[in-house]
């Protein structure tokens, strides 16, 4: 098993200095956000981080029950597939060696009901793989939001860059660009202890019919 | 056999549409045509004819709730019932869409029964079934 080495001296002062160097440039931004009254702004980026965190961590939930639902359904479905292939060359095989006994003895019959039925189970596992593709309009939805909050930051921190730039440096502003923000909250991603939010279809129709709809 | 009643389905992601189309057809309504926001639904809303609107709510341009209350202002196509299907979670989305004249509320994600089950609700309730 190998040990981590102490570092050596050059190693030591050089990470020393990275970190006093990040301590600065730290002490410089709060100098600068306060100077330019920006610390409220930088506040409410604060603030909504964790909510983004939120979002990210839903859109990550959803693709992945979606992933899980299609794969599954997938095997099931599969499982129906090869089923049928096998009976139908059973039943293939019958028909060869005897076909008025295959008949007779209600395997063909038995076949087809068979086939009937693994029909409907499969299209009913293909229409749950359809289903389960409803993940991207509403995880589409969130990342609108993240990337609303993400294009924000970079929007004020670029404005920040310009106003504490040295006149030599100075760039021109560039103009901000307009993003389509959806004005609605959109999914609900944190449902707990929320009592604003509905959670599932039922208690929808619960609300309706208590206001008489 | 298919009804002859046509759909119009609102909705600004494709998935969505397909989704609904499809769900629709199994359930015997082959009859549909899209529209990726509420402005390009009130066009087709008025240059043809619909016998039910299956809407999102948050959309581009035109939203769900500023279609609805469009239909519903509109002479000629305020008998059409809305279904709204949305992600909007919110109670007083939903009361709101109620209020306005919506025929129905689906949140999203939703099952293929739900939505089978409240278009014939909606159907059987105005008389089109």
């Amino acid at each position: 098993m190998t040990q981590a080495l102490p570092p050596s001296a050059p190693e030591h002062a050089s990470a020393l200095e990275v970190h006093q160097q990040i301590g600065a440039l730290t002490r410089q931004l709060h100098d600068s956000l306060n100077g330019l009254g920006l610390t409220a702004k930088v506040q409410d980026w604060a603030g909504e981080l964790p909510d983004a965190k939120s979002r990210l961590s839903y859109i990550a939930r959803l693709t992945g029950e979606a992933a899980e639902k299609v794969l599954n359904q997938v095997d099931e479905a599969k499982a129906l597939q090869d089923h049928i292939a096998a009976e139908t060359r059973r039943i293939g095989e019958l028909i060869v060696k005897d076909p008025v006994a295959a008949v007779a003895k209600g395997h063909v019959m038995n076949f087809i009901s068979e086939v009937e039925l693994s029909s409907k189970k499969v299209d009913a596992h293909l229409t749950e793989i359809m289903m389960a593709q409803d993940f991207h309009d509403l995880t589409g939805q969130v990342i609108a939001k993240v990337v609303n909050l993400a294009a924000t930051i970079e929007e004020q921190l670029v404005q920040l860059l310009i106003q504490t730039a040295p006149p030599e440096a100075a760039v021109k502003a560039p103009v901000p660009h307009a993003p389509y923000v959806p004005a609605l909250s959109g999914p609900a991603v944190n449902t707990d202890n929320n009592p604003d939010v509905v959670t599932d279809q039922s208690q929808v129709d619960d609300l309706l019919a208590s206001l008489g709809f | 056999m298919a009804k002859e009643l046509r759909f119009l389905i609102v909705d600004d992601f494709s998935t969505m549409r397909r989704i609904v189309r499809n769900l629709l057809k199994e359930s015997g309504y082959v009859d549909a045509d899209e529209a990726e926001d509420g402005a390009i639904a009130l066009q087709k809303l008025r240059n043809s004819n619909f016998d039910f609107v299956v809407s999102d709510i948050n959309m581009p341009n035109v939203n769900g709730f500023q279609l609805l209350s469009e239909i519903k202002k509109d002479e000629k196509l305020k008998h059409i019932p809305v279904l709204m299907v949305t992600a909007e979670a919110r109670k007083e989305d939903i009361v709101m869409a109620a209020q306005q004249g919506a025929a129905g509320y689906i949140v999203k994600p939703f099952t293929k029964a739900t939505l089978e089950d409240k278009v014939n609700h909606i159907l059987t309730k105005v008389g089109l079934k």
